[in-house]
């Protein structure tokens, strides 16, 4: 182990660890460090690039680490130079690593660079961005808008009656009063949380010194009456999360139409998306006042109707981008989808588990749950259940008015509750 | 190696107070604490670094093990890392692996107070950081009256209630401060503990800015029932506590658990190695098989076999209705060679 001598008029090099010279054999590497001293400058300058392209290569990965956690690791490694390749390792690690999760490619990226002395493969970078912008509408696209049932219009049927049986066909009025219970059912189930600030109130955990401090000035000091301040409830977000993909054609109008009353009594406070093979967040083409007019303008937006499944891109989409991501936190999040995952389901599995931490609670609602001989026990369901609050089962607007109506429920109970929910019965995993 | 360091991408490191640059031409062995001055490390201006022997890897692995905590090599880096550079350390694992036993060793290691802020969803500054204490300013006032004096400040240091971020700050030498299970405080508090964590500082409108003496060593612990920001976990160190291997795990059984035989404690710790295995919906964590180590040993002392007594105290490592069926129905190969 021959270790170049340090020249103090030398700058960059200090991130020389003296382990790099310790490589395997086979490596192109210690060739070149084991020069004599008087040519120390070239492995000082070798070992630094090869830490710069491990840097860059984690970037390459997939890896996200910050300026100054870089800043970290170089500092160490120019303090004190790790003793070995496995010093070197969990310097790498506790300084660049911060989530768990990419613990896999930082170990693959690590053992490319320093234990084999190769280039990694290259791993392509996750795919981000997101596809708000409408694009022209595909063949596949058939979700006509229902006529506007404007009071005093008298009972109409939905055009809509392509889709099979429709619950409210020739009920107009029951179909309006569904709304009207939905619209007054939303604001009253959804969570609050205490907001940050407090002000003067009623009654509250605190009192409002100042304000009695002022009151009593007025009295000569008497304090003849006490005020409060209190942290006033603020409503937590609600996103809802439609699946739009063929095996629900026949519920998408009414899941859309359900997610347009939210969107109606908590007008600021509810993001929609749809999902089917692609992302699409509908919230402003939602907002129209008009059942018939926002579900219109949803599908001139919405390309990807009645067609294929891909839940787990698609929530893998959703959770990509940092701003929808901020949505989720701390929201009442609503998935409604039946879960029928093509091929493989572990990418949905795992979306929905990081869903289910982002979200304050965790709701799915699934057509096939309305059944009362429904048990989720396909591979996806089964592996998802763990992660959700509760499993319900809605197919149309009178569904999902009792399904809303079962929220405070769900909300004030256990979290991760739907595997343990009596009528649910463990899903049988698979046994080690 | 030399004095300066390189280029840092888009900006420059602060230029060290003189770091021990490896001379000693063969030697391997690194020269942490070897009179190397923390003076670039210390993010804030004042910072009295740690005691130099704690710099050494080493002396602080086996100061841990004095007190009774395994770690292993990875924590203990982070450890080492942490008091180094003084950044917070953020520790995540499943619950009972010992995230907040690190913050409360490390404070008798290191000889300083543990100040420890507990987490709760809706957790304000207020609770974290100082509040006036009004009762008592009422009473001055009215104590002022009735002997007819001035009232004089109300906003005196006596009258502030300092919660434990404060108390952290005002430490003479320096704290511990333990932010136990931040993923249970809502996102907004994340934010402003950010702001905290960069500079060490509060502001008091009624008292002015204080700035802490010694930068206190900040662990966080959380267990991943939500997000972190991506903020926050770029200013700190970030360490996963995995289960202990078998080895440590015995070795933190001898310690904790006076009585208890080597060989009982081998097939104890296979055992719960295997537990862990199973699809369970709690894996037990090390303070459950200890208790569970516990338990049998004093099951064992009043008279039962050692078999029968792990069985019978089962409780103690499983806490689930559904995982003791689990765990009964694979009773045969977990417990084959207690």
């Amino acid at each position: 182990m021959s270790e170049p001598t340090g020249h103090a008029e030398k700058p960059s090099s200090a991130c020389e660890p003296a382990a790099l010279t310790k490589k395997p054999s086979g490596d192109p590497e210690p060739a070149a460090l084991t020069k004599e001293p008087s040519s120390a400058r070239e492995p000082a300058a070798l070992a630094a690039g090869h830490l710069w392209g491990f840097l860059t290569a984690l970037r390459a990965a997939g890896v996200t680490t910050a300026l100054p956690k870089q800043a970290d690791l170089l500092r160490v490694v120019g303090a004190s130079p790790p003793r070995d390749l496995t010093t070197l390792y969990w310097y790498a690690r506790i300084t660049l690593l911060h989530d768990i999760g990419e613990l896999a490619a930082f170990d693959r990226v690590f053992t490319a660079w320093f234990r084999r002395g190769g280039l990694p493969d290259a791993v392509p970078p996750p795919p981000s961005g997101e596809s708000d912008a409408p694009s022209p509408q595909g063949p596949g696209e058939d979700d006509p808008a229902p006529r506007e049932v404007l009071p005093g219009d008298g009972v109409e049927a939905s055009t809509l009656s392509t889709y099979g049986r429709r619950d409210f066909d020739a009920a107009g009025d029951r179909w309006r009063s569904v709304t009207r219970a939905l619209e007054a059912a939303w604001p009253a189930v959804l969570p609050s949380a205490p907001s940050r600030r407090r002000r003067p109130a009623r009654s509250g955990d605190r009192l409002d010194v100042r304000h009695i401090w002022r009151r009593a000035h007025r009295h000569d000091g008497e304090i003849v009456e006490l005020r409060r301040r209190a942290r006033p409830p603020r409503p937590r977000r609600l996103l809802i999360l439609v699946d739009v993909s063929g095996s629900l054609r026949r519920h998408t109008p009414d899941l859309l139409r359900l997610a347009h009353t939210a969107l109606r009594a908590a007008p600021a406070r509810t993001e929609v998306f749809t999902f089917g093979t692609r992302l699409t967040r509908i919230t402003s083409a939602l907002s129209h006042p008009h059942t018939g007019r926002a579900l219109r303008a949803v599908s001139e937006l919405v390309t990807d109707a009645d067609g294929g499944t891909a839940i787990g891109a698609a929530l893998h989409e959703f959770l990509g981008v940092p701003r929808f991501v901020a949505l989720a936190r701390g929201a009442l999040v609503i998935v409604i989808s039946d879960g029928l995952e093509r091929g493989d389901c572990v990418p949905m599995v795992r979306a929905t588990a990081r869903l289910s931490r982002l979200g304050h609670r965790l709701v799915w609602w699934s057509p096939l749950a309305c059944s009362p001989t429904y048990r989720p026990v396909t591979r996806a369901m089964a592996a998802q259940l763990p992660h959700l609050d509760h499993l319900g089962g809605v197919r149309d607007l009178a569904t999902g008015l009792a399904e809303v109506r079962r929220l405070p429920a769900v909300l004030s109970g256990p979290r991760r509750a739907a595997a343990r929910r009596p009528h649910t019965p463990r899903p049988t995993r698979a046994r080690s | 190696m030399s004095d300066g360091f390189p280029p840092a991408p888009g900006g420059s490191f602060p230029t060290a107070g003189g770091f021990s640059s490896a001379v000693g031409g063969s030697s391997s062995v690194p020269t942490a604490g070897r009179s190397s001055t923390a003076g670039g490390f210390s993010s804030a201006p004042g910072g009295d670094p740690p005691a130099a022997c704690l710099l050494d890897e080493r002396a602080l692995a086996a100061a841990l093990e004095r007190e009774g905590y395994f770690a292993d090599e990875g924590l203990r880096t982070a450890v080492h890392l942490a008091l180094r550079l003084g950044r917070p350390l953020l520790l995540e694992g499943e619950p009972g692996v010992g995230k907040t036993e690190v913050a409360t060793v490390l404070s008798r290691v290191v000889g300083r107070e543990l100040i420890r802020l507990q987490c709760f969803e809706g957790l304000d500054a207020g609770q974290a950081l100082y509040e006036w204490d009004y009762p008592k300013q009422l009473l001055q006032v009215r104590v002022a009256e009735s002997r007819g004096q001035e009232v004089g400040d109300l906003y005196r240091e006596e009258f502030l209630l300092r919660r434990p971020l404060f108390r952290a700050l005002e430490a003479d030498r320096g704290a511990v401060l333990l932010i136990d299970e931040i993923d249970r405080a809502d996102s907004e508090f994340e934010a402003f503990l950010l702001e905290f964590l960069g500079d060490f500082q509060i502001t008091v409108p009624e008292l002015g800015t204080i700035r802490a003496r010694t930068p206190p060593v900040v662990v966080l612990t959380s267990n991943r029932t939500r997000e972190l920001h991506d903020a926050l976990k770029r200013r700190c160190l970030y360490h996963w506590i995995a289960f202990p291997e078998v080895d440590r795990e015995r070795a933190i059984l001898r310690a904790a658990v006076p009585g208890l035989e080597e060989r009982a404690a081998e097939g104890l710790v296979r055992a719960v190695q295997r537990v862990r295995g199973l699809p369970l919906l709690k894996r037990p964590g090390i303070a459950e098989s200890v208790e569970w180590a516990r338990g049998a040993t004093a099951l064992a002392e009043g008279g039962s076999p050692w078999p029968v007594a792990l069985r019978r105290a089962l409780g103690l490592l499983i806490k689930d209705e559904e995982d003791t069926r689990l765990v009964a129905g694979h009773a045969e190969e977990l417990f084959r060679d207690v």
